[in-house]
């Protein structure tokens, strides 16, 4: 090859932290930028650009640059379909309601108009009102204070057994400087099973600013169809929500043999909702939620389109910003359409041996390595048998 | 005044009546934990790692939820704008585009004027004004903003605003500017800004009633400087001597915590024979 000039001399990529070079290839007034891993001897990516006009120099083309374009571009800009073991649904991160899937249906049957993490809501206890408003999603153009790191992945789902048993769509979320302290990490997932379950879940993985912290992953979830109902468990019988209303899950609540604590139906099909409590072994604990039901107004703009801040950090009551498309006149939800609203409370704890929404630093064999402690939280869905 | 660095601040006369001493304090938007603007009394001003004796906040100066830019004129106001800090729960896109006075005698903060709206509100871009400032011979207010700016539209602007009058006097369109600053030239008075969209400089010239003449042109740029290599300027000083001090950082349009960014000081010199601005540090 022949000399060239190169970009990112002595430089690191700045999410691999490995030494970058990247040469151009100048030809017919445009540019080709490559950007090679001198660690992993690997090409990172490639760009063409404009050799700059009226004396404007042509951005530079970084590792970062290239991710966070792709990701606009393909996740953010448009939606993406995904159809696999009898699901069908698109996907899209949004500017700051997180990983959004919409048109949700399993095997033929419509079950999701859509569903998203609209905020985090992240409290400091050992000083009262401090914390953030954390919204998560697309990495220009957004509201969101934690970006997306990488693009929405597919993992296969396993059972203990290694059988395959549905799969998993995953987005994470990063500050630049995790895992050092006030710096965020979040992964939201959705999972589908081949059995008609789904799972909408989130994770804090540290480190935040301190280890005092609760986190309040706020969930939206719009169901399918117009003439749904929505029971909780009593006793071993469901009792109907007349009016929109929330309630929170503690040592009080009361579950069915089989875990579940709501169902929503439309009378035909529905599904039972059942919180987390540690049973899902992804590293949960009890989720502590609190659920909220309201009900969908076409035209009335409750969170259908991408939500703006919903409510403040650190407040440690059900006000958490679902509850003002409840209050102060809560409306009728009796055969229709409905909105769940899902807030889990996760304390994080970064005591030895207890960690919890955690990340640390450690040495292993000369080298750096990050140890996370997720906690995952969101409830799953198992549809209701006829 | 200090004609060659532009500098013709005066004390607030509210800030002695406060019971505040002058000499060691200083106005504050960046405290994480204080929404708006705060009166701070240190043992070393502008040190940020001094003692801080005392800090205090008049309630109006809430009223624009998370302020940024500050700017004081010769005649003791304090010029602000809102700027949305991790969300936007207190900075509505709607209030942006609005620049508040601090009033020097009373300290009460109020609104002094609201700059046109963006043509449409997009849930893209959460951000408005970004940056201001002062041409002290003609008392004209220079503020950017970035406000309806969306990644595939540039629809920012610069206003001139005569501040005895309270009246827009000149704008530039179509630019999303950010930090801006302002020195003497080659005999002439010129603004330079930086953009959200590059890491490049531009310079336009202003005439004698502080309107814009002639159209920016590019004057240096912040590409391949620094630790990143990309910074975008937040703001912009002049030295006594006329060099101006760069402070670069990274910017994305997203709500990324600014104590995630860090930040870099670009020092500029002008160079008479090459007539170019050359990077010394």
């Amino acid at each position: 090859m022949a000399n060239t000039k190169t970009s990112l001399n002595r430089s690191r990529c700045e999410r691999s932290k490995h030494l970058c070079v990247a040469p151009t290839f100048v030809k017919d007034g445009k540019a080709l930028w490559a950007i090679i891993d001198l660690t992993d001897h690997r090409l990172v990516g490639i760009r063409w650009t404009k050799v700059g006009d009226m004396g404007k120099k042509v951005p530079l083309v970084t590792e970062k640059r290239l991710q966070d374009d792709k990701i606009t571009s393909c996740y953010c800009e448009v939606e993406q379909p995904l159809k696999k073991n009898g699901w069908d649904m698109k996907y899209m991160l949004t500017s700051s309601d997180g990983l959004q899937i919409s048109n949700v249906s399993f095997n033929g049957k419509k079950i999701l108009r859509n569903a998203k993490l609209v905020d985090w809501h992240v409290s400091y206890s050992g000083t009262d009102g401090f914390g953030y408003s954390d919204a998560v999603g697309c990495p220009y153009f957004s509201q969101s204070a934690v970006v997306a790191w990488d693009i929405p992945k597919v993992i296969k789902l396993k059972d203990d057994a290694n059988n395959e048993i549905g799969f998993v769509l995953e987005q994470t979320f990063r500050s630049e400087g995790w895992p050092t302290p006030c710096n965020y990490n979040y992964n939201q997932r959705y999972e589908f099973y081949n059995d008609g379950r789904f799972r909408i879940a989130a994770a804090s993985l540290g480190r935040g600013c301190g280890n005092d912290g609760t986190y309040r992953p706020v969930f939206r979830i719009a169901f399918e169809g117009d003439k749904n109902n929505f029971y909780e468990n009593q006793n071993s019988s469901w009792l109907p929500w007349q009016k929109e209303k929330w309630q929170l899950q503690n040592s009080q609540t009361n579950y069915t043999a089989e875990g579940y604590q709501y169902k929503i139906t439309d009378g035909a099909s529905g599904f039972y909702l059942t919180p987390g409590n540690g049973q899902f072994k992804d590293g949960g604990k009890n989720d502590n939620s609190y659920v909220y039901v309201t009900k969908n107004v076409p035209g009335r703009e409750e969170g259908e389109s991408d939500l703006v801040t919903i409510g403040p950090c650190c407040n440690t009551d059900y006000k958490q910003g679902p509850e003002k498309f409840i209050e102060p006149d809560a409306e009728d939800i009796q055969n229709a359409s409905l909105i769940v609203w899902y807030v889990g409370q996760m304390k994080n704890n970064g005591n030895k041996g207890q960690e919890y929404c955690w990340a640390e630093s450690i040495l292993e064999n000369g080298v750096y390595t990050t140890k996370v402690y997720p906690c995952f939280c969101g409830p799953m869905f198992t549809p209701v048998k006829p | 005044m200090d004609y060659q660095s532009n500098n013709c601040k005066a004390n607030p006369a509210f800030i002695q009546g406060f019971g505040y001493q002058p000499k060691f304090s200083y106005l504050s938007t960046s405290d994480e934990r204080i929404m708006g603007l705060v009166l701070i009394e240190s043992t070393q001003p502008g040190n940020p790692k001094a003692a801080i004796s005392k800090k205090m906040q008049h309630p109006s100066w809430l009223a624009g939820g998370w302020l940024a830019p500050i700017l004081i004129a010769q005649t003791g106001d304090i010029y602000t704008a809102p700027a949305p800090f991790i969300n936007i729960l207190n900075n509505p896109i709607n209030n942006n585009n609005t620049i508040y006075k601090v009033d020097a005698k009373t300290g009460v903060m109020d609104v002094f004027l609201k700059l046109p709206a963006a043509d449409s509100i997009n849930t893209e871009n959460p951000f408005g004004i970004i940056g201001m400032a002062l041409l002290c011979e003609t008392s004209t207010l220079y503020v950017s903003t970035l406000a309806g700016s969306t990644r595939h539209k540039e629809k920012g602007h610069i206003y001139a605003i005569d501040l005895n009058t309270g009246k827009i006097i000149d704008q530039i369109n179509n630019l999303d500017v950010m930090g801006m600053g302002i020195s003497y030239v080659t005999g002439k008075r010129k603004l330079y800004f930086g953009t959200g969209r590059s890491s490049d400089v531009f310079e336009v010239t202003l005439n004698k009633e502080g309107k814009f003449s002639g159209k920016p042109s590019l004057a240096f740029t912040l590409q391949d400087l620094g630790l990143r290599g990309d910074d975008k300027v937040r703001k912009i000083k002049t030295d006594e001597n006329g060099n101006l001090l760069v402070h670069g950082m990274e910017f994305n349009y997203n709500l990324i915590a600014p104590r995630e960014k860090q930040e870099t000081l670009y020092k500029f010199v002008y160079d008479e024979e090459e007539k170019k601005w050359e990077w010394v540090q």
